[in-house]
């Protein structure tokens, strides 16, 4: 004789699998060739909106004189280079610091002793 | 519990169940002290502190360009970033930060032959070492391993590449974004930083039932019977929610050269006009795949094993999800220890 099962459990058994079913049918569909074509034209017609969108703003705020997200940005952009290039600067900075340490720890154990070889300035002229 | 008995919870639940979604945000992650040690634009690297620093080799995480790599370290007792200072490991973590529209000249070739390896350096400098180990995840073992492969004789003598994407042929991704009428330039053209959010919802739409409803059903019931783990729940539904935005022109390579092109696996990828040879790889290298990852398959993953040049080559494979692996309940028994072990063994100086 088979065991009676308590309705509740027997509804949410039956919830389960049925979500469980739905979930790998949904799976299924987002693997199929329609499913990516219409996510790719979606995209598509989306951007398309939103560029329409922030063309439009950005030229009423131009109009008024603001400052829109393009300047911030492009401001953003130039502070960035800016940040580039120090680093690249500290990076080389750095190299001549390790060559110059380099250079005097191999001049002190070969009991050589660096000269100061700075030359005078020369007077400006009139 | 008995109907009549869930029903009378029922409101008590509702108001739980909401207070666990509206205060989501406040949930603390990322909670291990740090300190700042190199910065550059939006990059950041950090040293994680710690006075029981018993292997030499430095060990620097890198995530992926999308989500927060808080993930390392998501909550006190479940942090493979604490767990790898209790094993004595001396941590740094590489944050990609949040970029902005200013941030859209970003590139892959900017990722792996600047941020990467200027972090690299500044981490050999903070530690006082000369050579350390790389741990990537996700984008993150991608932009590891592109590195690796262009420079072989370079500093790190260990890769750790945890559900890293290779071969994107025959990916649910690649069905997406991989046709032709998919177009990553206009993309990148209209969204100087393309949100996070998009390819979050992209993300959660390959398995939609489940994202997008089962989640939150089994939070609904564990609430009902009152076994919600507050904690756990919030610190990754936090993380989860944070998507910073992907640099244009860095989701425009991404697209057309790994799912497109599959250039990485073709051997067509050119950074700064060198070729990234992924058999050019000779680092000391351990892949981890999970057996249920959608995102990076494991399938995916796998020609890395044949493809790099290493003597010393290491695969692990475990149950669970793309993140689920490093962060869920079990990584802390199920893989943390395995890693740990692996780079202990190539950690001497």
């Amino acid at each position: 004789m088979s065991e009676r099962l308590d309705p509740t459990e027997e509804a949410r058994r039956l919830y389960e699998d049925a979500e469980k079913r739905t979930a790998t049918a949904m799976e299924e569909l987002v693997k199929r060739d329609a499913f990516g074509e219409l996510l790719a034209r979606a995209t598509e017609n989306i951007l398309a909106l939103t560029r329409m969108g922030i063309d439009v703003t950005d030229l009423v705020v131009r109009n008024l004189r603001l400052a829109g997200r393009r300047d911030v940005t492009s401001l953003g952009r130039q502070l960035a280079r800016t940040e580039d290039k120090l680093e690249r600067v500290l990076q080389e900075v750095e190299r001549l610091q390790e060559q110059f340490a380099e250079a005097e720890r191999s001049s002190a154990s070969n009991g050589t002793t660096r000269r100061r070889t700075t030359k005078p300035k020369p007077a400006a002229s009139k | 519990m008995n109907p009549v008995e869930q029903l009378i919870r029922a409101p008590v639940a509702a108001v739980e169940f909401a207070n666990l979604l509206l205060t989501r945000d406040d949930a603390e992650i990322g909670m291990t002290p740090k300190d700042v040690v190199w910065t550059h634009r939006k990059t950041t690297l950090y040293r994680y502190r710690s006075n029981d620093r018993t292997h030499a080799l430095p060990v620097l995480l890198v995530f992926a360009l999308i989500n927060r790599p808080e993930i390392f370290d998501l909550r006190p007792g479940n942090s493979f970033v604490e767990f790898l200072l209790a094993e004595g490991f001396d941590v740094f973590l590489l944050d990609w930060g949040v970029p902005g529209d200013e941030d859209a000249d970003m590139g892959i070739d900017n990722y792996v032959c600047d941020e990467l390896p200027w972090a690299m350096r500044e981490t050999l400098r903070a530690s006082g070492q000369e050579e350390l180990s790389l741990l990537g995840w996700c984008i993150g073992g991608s932009l590891v391993a592109m590195h690796a492969a262009l420079e072989p004789g370079g500093p790190a003598r260990n890769l750790v590449l945890l559900t890293t994407p290779v071969d994107t042929s025959g990916s649910l991704y690649s069905n997406w974004v991989a046709r032709d009428s998919f177009d990553p330039e206009f993309v990148a053209e209209v969204l100087p930083s393309v949100p996070g959010a998009g390819i979050d919802w992209a993300n959660k739409m390959m398995k939609p039932v489940t994202n997008f409803w089962t989640t939150n059903r089994v939070l609904w019931q564990n609430v009902l019977k009152g076994e919600a783990k507050r904690e756990a729940y919030q610190s990754m539904a936090r993380w989860v929610a944070d998507n910073p935005p992907f640099p244009g022109r860095a989701y425009r390579q991404w697209i057309t050269w790994m799912y497109k092109e599959n250039r990485l696996v073709t051997g067509g990828l050119r950074l700064r006009g060198r070729r990234v040879d992924l058999r050019r790889i000779e680092q000391n290298t351990l892949v981890v795949t999970a057996g249920a990852d959608h995102i990076a398959p494991r399938a995916g993953t796998l020609p890395l094993l044949d493809m790099v040049a290493s003597e010393d080559v290491t695969h692990l494979d475990r149950p669970g999800g793309h993140i689920g692996l490093m962060a869920g309940s079990r990584a802390r028994e199920g893989i943390w220890p395995d890693i740990a072990e692996w780079l202990e063994e190539r950690s001497g100086a």
